[in-house]
C-alpha cells in the first residue's frame, strides 16, 4: 500500500576507483513506464544489475514494494516478482527456445504440464511460437532480444527491468516491441526500461531519469527532459537516434 | 518416445532376469556383473560432469565410502546387508554436501581439484583410523551367491537408470540444470539458485555411488584403502564417460560395456603388465579429448543425425 | 618440546622454499592458459628420475644437471602445449571441461609410463652437497640446516627472483601479464597467445622438472610421488589464489611450516590430514585465496 514499486535509496556501485553507479535515487510507481537514458558507459546496465542482485551496491539501499532487498541474490529477486532482460543475451543456447521459457515459467507454475501450457501462450504473446521448436542457439539477434522479453514475462514479474531490447531491431520489429512493452505495462506490470531509440522513449515512458558518469543528472517528463540543458550537454556528440 | 522408452526397458528387463539361467559360468556371471558395475559409476559421474559440467575426481571416494560404511556397519554393528548398502549411500550423499558446499559455488577448477583431493584425504583417513582396519581393509561375511549380485547390481543401476533418466530428461528439474550448465547468470534471473541445484545434482550423483559401492564390499567380501579408495574407480568412471560420451546416459554406459569387457581381457592375458592398464587409460582420456570431444557416441549419433538430414533433404 | 620450536621454524621455510618452485610455475600456467594441470606433479617426478639417471651415468653432481634437465623439459612443454591449445580452443563439447580431462589423462598416462620404464623403487639422487650441515647451538637450542636443503631454498629464491624479473623487465613478461589479463585484448595488442602461451608451458614444466630433480636429493623419489606434489601444488595455488604469483611464497611457506610442525609435535600421518583439512577450510572461508587476488 502507497509504496512504490521500486526505491532506489543513494546507491553507489565503485569498481575500484570508478564509480560506475554514483549516489543515485529514484522511484518507480506502480504502473509506470520508467525510461532510463544516458550515455554509453554511463552506468545504467550497472544500476540493473545492482536492483537485480548481481551485484552489491558499495553504499546505499534499495527497497521493492517497501522491503529491503539490498544485496539479496539474484534467484530470490526474481521469486518475489523482479523480471529483467541482458543486454548482451543470456539465452540457454542449447535447449529449445519453448524450453528457455519453460525454464522461466516453472518458477510460478511447478507442474510441466501447467508450465507447458503457460510458456506457450508466452511464446504466443511475444510473437515466437513458430520458432518454439528451434535451439535457441539457431535465433537470430532480434529473435534473441525477444527470447529475452519471453523469459522475463513468463516469471510474471511486478517489475520488469529490459535493458536496450531494441538495439538492433529494424524499424518494425521497434514498433512491434514498442506496442509488446505497451500491452505489459496494460497487464499491469511495472517497467524500467533503458533505451537509447528516443522515439520509443518518447512515446513509452512517463517519466524520464537521466544517467551520466554514473550521476543522476535530471528526472522528468520525456519533453522536460528532452529540453534539459545538462541532458543535451551529456550528449553532445552522441549520436540522437530521433 | 514414451512407448519407445518402456520397449526397450522391458527388452533390457527380460534379458536382465535371464542372463543367470544362461550363463552358468560363474567367471562371466561375475565379469557381467562387474560391466554393470562399471555401467552404474560412469553413469553416476556423468549426471554431474555432463548435466552441470562439474568434473568430479573423487567419484572414487564415494564408492569407497560406502563400501566402508556397509562393511562396518555388517561386521561391527551386526546390521543386514540391505539397510547397511542404504547406509552407505546415504554417507555418500552426506559426503558430497560436506564437499559440494564451499566448492560448487565456485569454478569447475576448484571443485575438480577439491574431489580429488577429497579423495586422497578419505584413504588417508581409512589408512590411519581403527574401525576401519587401516592399510589391512576389512572382510566381510561371506556371502558366496553370484547370481544374488547379479541380481542386486543390475536391479540397482536399472533403477539408477530409470531414476536419472526421469529427473533429468522428463521432470523439470533436468531442465533447471541445463539452464544453469548453458548459462548460469541467465539462469539465475528465473529464480534458479545454481549453487543449491548443483549440491543436489552432486548427492544425486553420489547416494547410488555409495550403494554401489556397499554392493561390491559384501560380493568381493574384502576391501582395503589402495583397491577400494584407490585412484583407479575414478580414473575408469572417468575414460568410460568421456570416451562414451558426456552429457548424456547412453554414452557413458557404452563407454563402461566397452572399456570394462577389454579390462576382463587385458587382465586375463596381460596382468604382468598392470601398469600398461595406466598408460591405456590415460591415453584413451587424451585422445578421446583431442579427437572425439563428443565421445564415441555424441560422434555416432551425430553421424547418423546428420545422413537422417542430408537424406530427408534429398527426397526434397 | 618447546626447544624444538627453532628447529621446526627453520625446516618450515626450508621445506616452504621447495613448495615455492613447486608451485609457481604451475600458477603461472594457470594464470595465462586458465586450465589446470593435474599433471603438475608428474613433470616434478619425471624430472627427478632424469636428474636420477644423468647422475648415475655421468657422475655429475645433481645441481649442475638443472640446466638441462630445464631446457629439456622446456622443449617437452611447448611440444605439449598446442595439444592443450587445441582442447581448449575446440568449438564442440565444453573445452574447459575437456582442457581438464586432458590434463587428468596426461597425468595418468605420465604415471602408466614411468611405472612400467622406472619400476616401484624408491630412488634418491646422490649430492656432494647432501653431507654437510650448518648446526648452530644456544644454550639448549639448537639447530641443523642441510646444506643441500639450503641450496633448495636458494634456488627457489633464484626462480622467483628469475620469474619476477621474466614478467617484469622483458617483452615477453609484458605479452604474458597481458594475456593474463585479457585474452582477447592481448590478442588486439599483437600477442601471439599461442606462442607465448607454449612458452609459459614451457618454463612451467621446465621449473617443475628441476624441483623434481631438487626433491631428488632432499627426499626420495619414486615413480608414485607424482599425485603427493600435485596435491601440494593445488594447495599452495589455492592458498595463494589461483594465477596469483605474489601470493605463492607465503602460501608455501605456510604448508611448510605446517608440515614441519606436524613432523614433529605430531604425528607424520597427519600431515596430509591437515592440509586436506585446511584447503577445505580455506574454500570455505577465503575461495579466492588469503589474498583475495586469485582469478
Ligand atoms: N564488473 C565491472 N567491473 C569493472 N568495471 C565495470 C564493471 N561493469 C561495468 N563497469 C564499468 O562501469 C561503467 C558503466 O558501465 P555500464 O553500466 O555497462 O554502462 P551503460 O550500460 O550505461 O552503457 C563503464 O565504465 C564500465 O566499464
Ligand atoms: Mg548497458
Amino acid at each position: 500500500m502507497g509504496h512504490p514499486v521500486l526505491n532506489v535509496q543513494s546507491v553507489t556501485m565503485a569498481f575500484g576507483g570508478l564509480r560506475a553507479v554514483d549516489d543515485v535515487s529514484f522511484d518507480v510507481k506502480p504502473g509506470e513506464i520508467v525510461g532510463l537514458i544516458g550515455p554509453n558507459g554511463a552506468g545504467k546496465t550497472t544500476l540493473f544489475n545492482v536492483i537485480s542482485g548481481y551485484l552489491k551496491p558499495t553504499q546505499g539501499r534499495i527497497f521493492f514494494h517497501g522491503d529491503d532487498i539490498t544485496g539479496k541474490p539474484p534467484y530470490d529477486l526474481a521469486k518475489i516478482g523482479i523480471g529483467r532482460t541482458f543486454q548482451i543475451v543470456k539465452p540457454f543456447a542449447g535447449l529449445s527456445v519453448l524450453e528457455n521459457v519453460m525454464v522461466a515459467v516453472l518458477l510460478k507454475h511447478p507442474s510441466k504440464k501447467n508450465a507447458e501450457a503457460n510458456a506457450h501462450a508466452v511464446l504466443e504473446f511475444t510473437g515466437l511460437l513458430d520458432k518454439a521448436h528451434m535451439p535457441a542457439s539457431s535465433l537470430t539477434l532480434p529473435g534473441r532480444k525477444r527470447l529475452e522479453i519471453a523469459k522475463a514475462l513468463a516469471l510474471e514479474p511486478s517489475l520488469l527491468l529490459l535493458d536496450e531490447v531494441m538495439a538492433g531491431l529494424n524499424p518494425t520489429e521497434v514498433k512491434e516491441t514498442t506496442g509488446l512493452i505497451q500491452q505489459v505495462r496494460d497487464r499491469g506490470v511495472t517497467v524500467l526500461l533503458i533505451e537509447h531509440n528516443m522515439r520509443v522513449i518518447m512515446s513509452l515512458s512517463h517519466r524520464v531519469i537521466v544517467l551520466n558518469y554514473g550521476e543522476k543528472i535530471a528526472e522528468g517528463s520525456p519533453k522536460e527532459v528532452a529540453e534539459n540543458p545538462l541532458v543535451i550537454k551529456a550528449y553532445l556528440g552522441e549520436e540522437m537516434a530521433v | 518416445m514414451g512407448r519407445k522408452f518402456y520397449a526397450s526397458i522391458s527388452v533390457v528387463v527380460l534379458l536382465f532376469l535371464v542372463v543367470p539361467l544362461v550363463v552358468h559360468d560363474t567367471f562371466y556371471l561375475r565379469v557381467i556383473t562387474e560391466a554393470i558395475m562399471w555401467i552404474g559409476l560412469a553413469v553416476t559421474w556423468d549426471v554431474l560432469a555432463g548435466y552441470t559440467g562439474y568434473l568430479n575426481f573423487g567419484h572414487g571416494a564415494f564408492f569407497g565410502i560406502g563400501a566402508y560404511t556397509t562393511a562396518i556397519l555388517m561386521v561391527h554393528k551386526g546390521w543386514p546387508f540391505f539397510a547397511a548398502s542404504i547406509a552407505g549411500g546415504a554417507m555418500a550423499g552426506l559426503g558430497a554436501l560436506i564437499a559440494g558446499i564451499p566448492t560448487l559455488r565456485l569454478r569447475g577448477a576448484y571443485f575438480a581439484i577439491a574431489t580429488w583431493a577429497l579423495a586422497r584425504a578419505i584413504q588417508q583417513l581409512a589408512l590411519i583410523l581403527d574401525i576401519t582396519g587401516g592399510p589391512d581393509g576389512m572382510r566381510l561375511p561371506p556371502f558366496l551367491q553370484p547370481g544374488f549380485f547379479f541380481y542386486v547390481m543390475g536391479g540397482t543401476v536399472l533403477i539408477i537408470f530409470i531414476v536419472f533418466w526421469y529427473l533429468f530428461e522428463v521432470h523439470p528439474f533436468g531442465l533447471k540444470v541445463k539452464a544453469i550448465r548453458e548459462n548460469e547468470d541467465g539462469a539465475m534471473a528465473m529464480g534458479l539458485n545454481p549453487a543449491r541445484i548443483k549440491i543436489k545434482v552432486f548427492i544425486i550423483s553420489a547416494v547410488p555411488t555409495g550403494i554401489i559401492g556397499g554392493i561390491y564390499a559384501y560380493w568381493i567380501t574384502y576391501i582395503d584403502p589402495s583397491s577400494t579408495l584407490g585412484d583407479l574407480v575414478t580414473d575408469q568412471a572417468v575414460v568410460m564417460a568421456v570416451f562414451g560420451g558426456l552429457g548424456t546416459l547412453i554414452g557413458p554406459a557404452i563407454g563402461a560395456l566397452i572399456i570394462s569387457t577389454f579390462k576382463t581381457y587385458f587382465w586375463a592375458y596381460l596382468s604382468d603388465y598392470q601398469v600398461l592398464y595406466l598408460i591405456i587409460l590415460g591415453g584413451l582420456i587424451a585422445l578421446s579429448v583431442v579427437f572425439m570431444p563428443d565421445g564415441l557416441w555424441g560422434t555416432v549419433y551425430g553421424k547418423i543425425q546428420n545422413a537422417r538430414l542430408a537424406g530427408s533433404k534429398e527426397k526434397r | 618440546m618447546l626447544q624444538l620450536l627453532p628447529q621446526a621454524i627453520v625446516d618450515g621455510i626450508l621445506i616452504g622454499g621447495i613448495y615455492i618452485t613447486v608451485a609457481i610455475g604451475f600458477s603461472l600456467a594457470y594464470g595465462v592458459m586458465h586450465v589446470i594441470d593435474f599433471a603438475v606433479g608428474e613433470w616434478i617426478m619425471l624430472g627427478a628420475f632424469m636428474g636420477f639417471y644423468l647422475n648415475r651415468w655421468l657422475g655429475l653432481e645433481p645441481i649442475l644437471l638443472f640446466p638441462v634437465i630445464f631446457l629439456s623439459f622446456f622443449v617437452v612443454g611447448l611440444w605439449i602445449q598446442p595439444l592443450i591449445h587445441r582442447v581448449l580452443s575446440g568449438r564442440r563439447g565444453n573445452p574447459v571441461l575437456m582442457g581438464l580431462v586432458f590434463t587428468f589423462g596426461l597425468a595418468l598416462m605420465i604415471r602408466g609410463i614411468a611405472l612400467t620404464v622406472f619400476g616401484f623403487y624408491s630412488h634418491s639422487i646422490p649430492s656432494s652437497l647432501a653431507q654437510g650441515s650448518l648446526f648452530f647451538q644456544v644454550g639448549p637450542i639448537f639447530v641443523t640446516i642441510p646444506l643441500i636443503r639450503l641450496t633448495g631454498l636458494g634456488y627457489a629464491v633464484l626462480v622467483t627472483m628469475g620469474l619476477y624479473y621474466i614478467l617484469h623487465r622483458t617483452d615477453f613478461g609484458l605479452a604474458v601479464r597481458a594475456l593474463a589479463q585479457h585474452k582477447e585484448a592481448a590478442g588486439l595488442m599483437g600477442v601471439n597467445a599461442r606462442r607465448t602461451g607454449g612458452h609459459v608451458y614451457g618454463l612451467y614444466t621446465g621449473i617443475s622438472a628441476t624441483t623434481g630433480a631438487l626433491i631428488g636429493c632432499i627426499f626420495s623419489i619414486s615413480a608414485q610421488m607424482g599425485p603427493d606434489y600435485t596435491i601440494f601444488a593445488f594447495f599452495v595455488v589455492v592458498l595463494a589464489g589461483m594465477g596469483y604469483l605474489p601470493g605463492v611464497p607465503w602460501a608455501a611457506f605456510l604448508l611448510g611450516f605446517v608440515q614441519s610442525f606436524f613432523l614433529i609435535y605430531l604425528s607424520p600421518s597427519y600431515t596430509m590430514l591437515a592440509v586436506f583439512a585446511a584447503l577445505y577450510l580455506i574454500l570455505l572461508i577465503s575461495p579466492k585465496g588469503i589474498f583475495g587476488k586469485g582469478v
